[in-house]
């Protein structure tokens, strides 16, 4: 009874605080609009990219002019030899190269006749031009799962293996958009906590006969419920700006409510540590967004300094981000992701053990 | 061996509310609170009255559990404070100093909080949180979040929050800060009929708040109870001195001079004369000067005030 009252009073607070709300719905929703809007349109884009077809066989010269010519963003340069793809990659003239390896054709027939197989490309791209390379990436990738999928006379399987329909933009960034919108619930967490202490309303509620345990309670359960809640909304808005979950929808789920409890557990801390609601709020905001881009969520993390990735791999985001994309795009299964899982698992749990004694010894001072 | 266990001297007694020995509690090398023993009875309003500073809101959280004694204790309700918190806090209603309330719930849903904070029947705390809102003149506002309210709408929620439980103790810190004299009025007048019903400890800095609510005050000054009694037993005992204030016309040298000779302090500010002594007589002055021929336009004996009590005992203004 007191601990309900006390749940419905801070999900009360949080929805009704227009702030709040603006950071926990409005912000993801306004990043989900732009870069829906952004990546969704029918701009004339086009990238130059090279091949170098080692393979020789019908398959791969098919590839090469049905597949990857076919498609409008791309206009494709056949070179005989890396070199020469190398020398106009250095001079920019195409943005990165595909090298066909011996072996294509084969493996793509295997996969058409429905047997496991591995399509392999190498790609060489420009580092220096990050959003370009991983557009073209991401685009090869999509052309050549499509490709692998074409009907051929000789058998009537349609179904790639392994590998998903149609990859699209929006299915790449999705999941590093919900993971953002799930880490910003660091600042929005503390700030009830924060608010409540400030204002000594916290004080206030400690005259009655409550107890400690059921304050601390009642904040973490209501802020699990308002992850949950965004994570619904997240997907949902995913799913209408065109995301394909490939693999479990409930792993994905599972993936994100645990990113979600990690922020609120960090928000806790945040909230212990902090000596008032602003210096909380300037804190998490100076520790979120810097966490947001070295963990990969706006840019492929393989573009990092490896010290970068190492730090940025301390902390759940990245890992989130990695394990959602492979259920998202990949669609692979819980033993593909489970280190990843289990890292969540382990800081939800020790982060939330750390913030329930901070935050006690809070609020005895 | 002599133990200098504060119980000894004092027995734990029903017939009162609350009752402090030796409370101290001491901040690094501020002694906040200074070993302060007080008997509040059941069923009076006590006003605890002091400058910023002086302890009060100190002795108050003591009191509601929320800081520990450095040293000694409270018993309030019959709860040791130190030993049964939660039996204190389930008897107190408190209205702290800060108007703090959740801001984005409405009136009704903030008392239904505390309410059931205090594990009371839903049905019950529904009823007490309507009658509460309508007493406090809140109805029309009853579904507006609070953060839209005025100042003096927060107090009277404030308070009223202190009573949902309908506490036996109700403890109110400050009700009146900050409040325009309206405000403060109307606060007073709802102060004084639940005055009738409960134990209730005041504090303010307010002179006149505690000379026109309470029945009993306790003065306290850096962390220590200074004076004690009734607003007029504090006023009569504390000032051994009379004040006569004498408006009149033609006022001679001469029979200034006489005055002056006659009585301890005689002060003439602009055709006034105030006579202060320990023994004045009215009659005799007024006439006195009659006989000398002076036009006395008003003459009247200036009444100690709590402000006189408060500057004699500890030298300095109350009001900052």
């Amino acid at each position: 009874m007191r601990f309900w009252s006390l749940f419905s009073r801070n999900i009360k607070e949080t929805y009704r605080d227009a702030m709040a709300l603006g950071f926990l719905l409005a912000f993801p929703l306004v990043f989900m609009l732009l870069f829906g809007v952004a990546l969704g349109g029918d701009g004339k884009v086009s990238y130059s990219i090279g091949v170098v077809d080692n393979n020789q066989s019908d398959v791969s010269q098919s590839y090469i002019s049905d597949a990857l010519g076919a498609a409008d963003v791309l206009s494709v340069k056949v070179y005989s030899n890396t070199d020469n793809a190398m020398e106009d990659l250095r001079l920019g003239n195409i943005s990165s190269y595909i090298v066909i390896p011996d072996g294509f054709g084969e493996q793509v027939a295997t996969i058409w006749q429905k047997m496991p197989g591995n399509i392999e490309l190498n790609i060489t791209y420009d580092e220096s031009n990050l959003s370009a390379s991983s557009n073209v990436i991401s685009i090869i990738n999509s052309i050549t799962r499509s490709f692998a999928g074409i009907e051929i006379p000789i058998t009537i399987n349609t179904n790639p293996i392994n590998i998903e329909t149609k990859i699209t933009q929006i299915d790449f960034i999705a999941p590093g958009i919900i993971i953002f919108g799930l880490l910003i619930m660091i600042p929005t967490a503390g700030r009830i906590m924060m608010h409540d202490k400030d204002t000594r309303f916290l004080h206030r509620m400690m005259t009655t006969p409550t107890r400690p345990w059921e304050f601390i309670v009642s904040y973490s359960l209501s802020m699990a419920t308002i992850a949950v809640i965004q994570v619904v909304i997240f997907l949902l808005l995913g799913w209408w700006f065109g995301m394909d979950i490939v693999g479990s929808v409930w792993l994905a789920f599972a993936i994100f409510v645990l990113t979600g409890l990690c922020s609120i557990g960090i928000g806790m801390v945040v909230a212990s540590l902090a000596k008032s609601e602003n210096q909380g709020e300037a804190l998490s905001w100076l520790f979120s967004m810097p966490l947001a881009i070295i963990s990969g969520l706006w840019f492929p993390i393989e573009y990092m300094p490896s010290y970068v990735r190492t730090f940025a791999d301390l902390f759940p985001y990245s890992h989130a981000t990695e394990a959602a994309r492979a259920v998202i795009i990949r669609g692979v299964g819980m033993e593909a992701i489970s280190t990843d899982f289990l890292v969540l698992i382990i800081w939800t749990g020790g982060i939330f053990i750390i913030g329930t004694f901070l935050f006690r010894r809070k609020m005895k001072s | 061996m002599i133990t200098n266990n504060p119980l000894s001297v004092r027995k734990p007694d029903d017939s009162f509310a609350i009752q402090t020995f030796d409370l101290t509690r001491i901040f690094g090398k501020l002694v906040a609170v200074d070993g302060i023993n007080l008997d509040i009875k059941k069923g009076e309003l006590f006003a605890f009255l002091g400058p910023n500073g002086a302890g009060k809101t100190t002795t108050i959280s003591m009191l509601c559990c929320l800081l520990k004694p450095s040293s000694g204790t409270a018993l309030v309700m019959g709860n040791d404070i130190n030993k049964d918190p939660y039996k204190v806090k389930a008897a107190i209603g408190i209205s702290p100093q800060d108007t703090t309330l959740s801001d984005h719930l409405n009136p009704i849903e903030n008392l239904e909080l505390f309410g059931s904070m205090h594990q009371l029947p839903p049905k019950i705390v529904k009823q007490r949180a309507k009658e509460l809102v309508e007493t406090m003149g809140l109805s029309d506002r009853a579904k507006d979040q609070v953060k839209k309210f005025s100042g003096g709408m927060k107090r009277r929620l404030n308070i009223a929050m202190a009573l949902i439980s309908d506490p036996q103790l109700v403890i109110l810190d400050e009700p009146t800060l900050g409040l325009d004299p309206q405000s403060r009025r109307a606060v007073w007048k709802y102060i004084a009929r639940l005055k009738k019903e409960k134990t209730i400890l005041l504090t303010t800095h307010y002179l006149e708040e505690a000379d026109f609510l309470a029945d009993r005050i306790g003065i306290i000054d850096e962390g220590k109870i200074v004076a004690f009694g009734t607003p007029v037993e504090l006023k009569t005992s504390m000032i051994d001195t009379h004040t006569i204030i004498i408006k009149a016309w033609n006022l001679t040298q001469k029979t200034i001079m006489e005055m002056k000779e006659k009585y301890e302090d005689v002060q003439i500010t602009d055709g006034t004369m105030t006579i202060t002594d320990k023994r004045v007589n009215f009659q005799e002055i007024v006439d006195h000067l009659h006989n000398a021929g002076t036009i006395i336009r008003s003459a009247y004996i200036k009444e100690p005030t709590l402000d006189d009590v408060f500057i004699k005992i500890t030298g300095k203004e109350l009001r900052e």
